[in-house]
């Protein structure tokens, strides 16, 4: 009997040693999430290489460069592909002008207030490429910002529909712009 | 004829309440465009709240903080403001 009861104990002692012994694994599993991490490095290298190539134009956008790598490589090799399409909505400028004429969000004399500003940037971008260049590309790129942000606030709690278009086409406005020769047609 | 008078003073009253709304309102929206427009000049301002209107595109407004600027359109066509 005493036998029994005795290899009953150490049964139960294993166990429960089996149990802290599991217990303890537990943290372990940490080290795999590290392992996972490890991973995701790797292959993050390789990913943004294909990022880097459909964003020709962050050279200008280098202060948004800061910002804009970090989110990419966290979504990893499969969101590129989804972006492609979205980054690359049929940009109508006259559309996205007229729209903003008619606006009821935003008062006349913010509008023209808003025009002196446009056309202060498009004369910085002239001087650029005509090399008189007192901005360099980032400080264009920061004015663009500042200029888009005001439009959207003006915007965004009455014409929300208007500003999500002008959102979605900000990249491809400031393509053009970041482009001597589309620049030069916009403007001719 | 008592009625009449009644109907003919209806008459003056009604559409004169039925006016001050539109004015209330094109003033607020005047005050709220000179906000805008102080604000994307960067200029300190908190709130236009209220505006005389010295010309037409010229307007003297005083904001919430107690500035006051002269907002106008020049020969250019430049909205400029001015303390």
């Amino acid at each position: 009997m005493t036998g029994t009861a005795g290899s009953i104990v150490v049964a139960l002692l294993l166990l429960l040693t089996a149990g802290c012994a599991r217990a303890k694994p537990d943290p372990p599993a940490p080290e795999p999430k590290t392992v996972a991490t490890r991973p995701a490095a790797p292959q993050a290298p390789a990913k943004p290489a294909a990022p880097a190539t459909p964003t020709t134009t962050p050279a200008a956008g280098s202060a948004r460069t800061a910002k804009s790598p970090a989110p990419k490589v966290a979504r990893g090799g499969a969101p590129p592909v989804a972006r492609t399409p979205a980054a690359a909505p049929p940009l109508d400028l006259k559309a996205l002008t007229q729209q903003l004429r008619e606006t009821k969000a935003i008062g006349i004399f913010t509008k023209i207030a808003l025009k002196n500003q446009v056309d202060d940037l498009l004369d910085a971008f002239r001087k650029h490429y005509q090399g008189n260049a007192k901005l360099a590309t980032t400080d264009l790129r920061r004015s663009f910002d500042l200029l888009m942000m005001k439009v959207l606030t003006l915007l965004q709690d009455e014409d929300q529909m208007l500003a999500s278009a002008i959102v979605s086409s900000r990249e491809a406005i400031w393509g053009v712009l970041a482009d001597p020769k589309k620049f030069a047609i916009l403007v001719a | 004829m008592n009625r009449l008078i009644v109907v003919a003073a209806l008459a003056m009253i009604v559409p004169a309440f039925s006016a001050v709304p539109s004015f209330a309102q094109d003033d607020a929206a005047l005050k709220k465009d000179l906000t805008a427009v102080i604000a994307l000049h960067g200029l300190p301002c908190g709130q236009v709240v209220a505006v005389k209107v010295q010309a037409e595109n010229d307007y003297a407004a005083s904001c919430q903080d107690g500035n006051r600027y002269h907002v106008y359109m020049n020969a250019a066509g430049r909205v400029v403001v001015e303390k």
